[in-house]
């Protein structure tokens, strides 16, 4: 277990289907996501594979608790490439009533310290949409820095919005 | 064959192999592209069967790229394509080297744009060039690509990390 401040990160159990499934069928939720379609459940995919697989340097999932034990959302680090020490950080904040209270800027600068100070990379990246205010306000309250606006790349709600690139840097990282 | 102003882009062949293999094991060819490590005729070879085998579609497009006197001077590909926010990335290599600097780059990127615009209906065409490839660069922008920002420290290479600055172009910001 990985521990924070508001939250703990720990390996995903299979006891979370249920609430990551609903979660990503979430319209509120997949918004801000890059999740397009519905999820099963019952279907074959990366849902319900996440707990049989051992959490490795090419695949970090976590899922993040309170520190009362109550499962909130998940955070994961993927695009590992070792040459370049760089990777990409996605997190969902899947329970709406933790929402707005630090639990996710938490979360995220504790996996940061996972990336630099255990997997000893040098920079995580990540994708938010430009209309994801709240998001983007708690990624840079973790430390990321505004690096790229990539114009009408993402298409839904029937209209195209940029997407904006955000990074960390080992150098300029403050625990 | 898609018609380009000094080059034509073609269906990929077998017999492009030689060059290929010669390309990706050039230092000053791959210096400049996302290629590390030292490549087999073998593996080569696979990667080109299995790409020359198959029809190519929406998902991969890979057009070997000839000048008008047929000499086969790079390859240029879109991939990535996300048919929801029709949108792709595009990467370009000109390995014969005594091609450089005279406007093929700069045609082959214009004539691909033109496809993924014209024929495959797309609104986005993404790139990544290395900071220290300046020639890429102005080609890029010659070819109507627009600077996004700047990735910092996202490629090490050489001994030190360089900046990936993203470039992309929009359909309707597009001039043929």
């Amino acid at each position: 277990m990985i521990e924070g401040t508001l939250v703990n990160l720990r390996a995903p159990e299979t006891g979370d289907l249920e609430r990551n499934t609903r979660w990503y069928n979430d319209r509120d939720v997949t918004r801000f996501l890059s999740v397009r379609y519905e999820i099963s459940s019952t279907e074959k995919g990366w849902l319900r594979d996440l707990p049989s697989k051992p959490m490795s340097y090419d695949e970090v999932f976590f899922a993040i608790d309170t520190k009362d034990g109550v499962h909130i959302g998940n955070v994961n680090l993927s695009g590992v490439v070792p040459e370049d020490r760089a990777c990409t950080l996605g997190i969902t904040i899947g329970e709406k009533a933790y929402w707005s209270r630090g639990y996710g800027t938490d979360a995220v600068r504790t996996v940061l310290r996972f990336a630099f100070d255990e997997m000893n990379l040098n920079r995580v990246q990540l994708g938010v949409l430009a209309y994801n205010h709240r998001a983007y306000a708690a990624y840079k309250r973790a430390g990321f820095v505004e690096e790229v606006r990539q114009r009408q790349a993402r298409y839904a709600h029937g209209a195209y919005h940029d997407s904006i690139v955000m990074s960390v840097l080992r150098e300029e990282w403050q625990p | 064959m898609i018609e380009g102003t000094l080059v034509n882009l073609r269906a990929p062949e077998m017999g492009d192999l030689e060059r290929n293999t010669r390309w990706i094991n050039d230092r000053e060819v791959t210096r400049f592209l996302s290629v590390r490590y030292e490549l087999s005729s073998a593996a080569e070879e696979g990667w080109l069967r299995e790409l020359a085998s198959k029809p190519m579609s929406y998902e991969r497009p890979f057009f070997a790229i000839a000048t008008k006197d047929d000499v086969h001077i790079g390859n240029v590909n879109l991939f990535a394509v996300v048919p929801e926010d029709r949108k792709c990335e595009l990467g370009i290599m000109i390995g014969e080297k005594a091609y450089w600097s005279q406007g093929y780059g700069t045609d082959a990127l214009r004539t691909i744009v033109r496809f993924a615009f014209e024929e495959m209906n797309l609104n986005r065409v993404q790139l990544h060039v290395f900071a220290y490839n300046d020639r890429a660069f102005a080609a890029y922008r010659k070819a109507g690509f627009v600077e996004e920002g700047r990735r910092r420290q996202a490629h090490y290479a050489d001994g030190a990390y360089h900046d990936a600055i993203v470039m992309s172009v929009l359909r309707d910001e597009w001039q043929p």
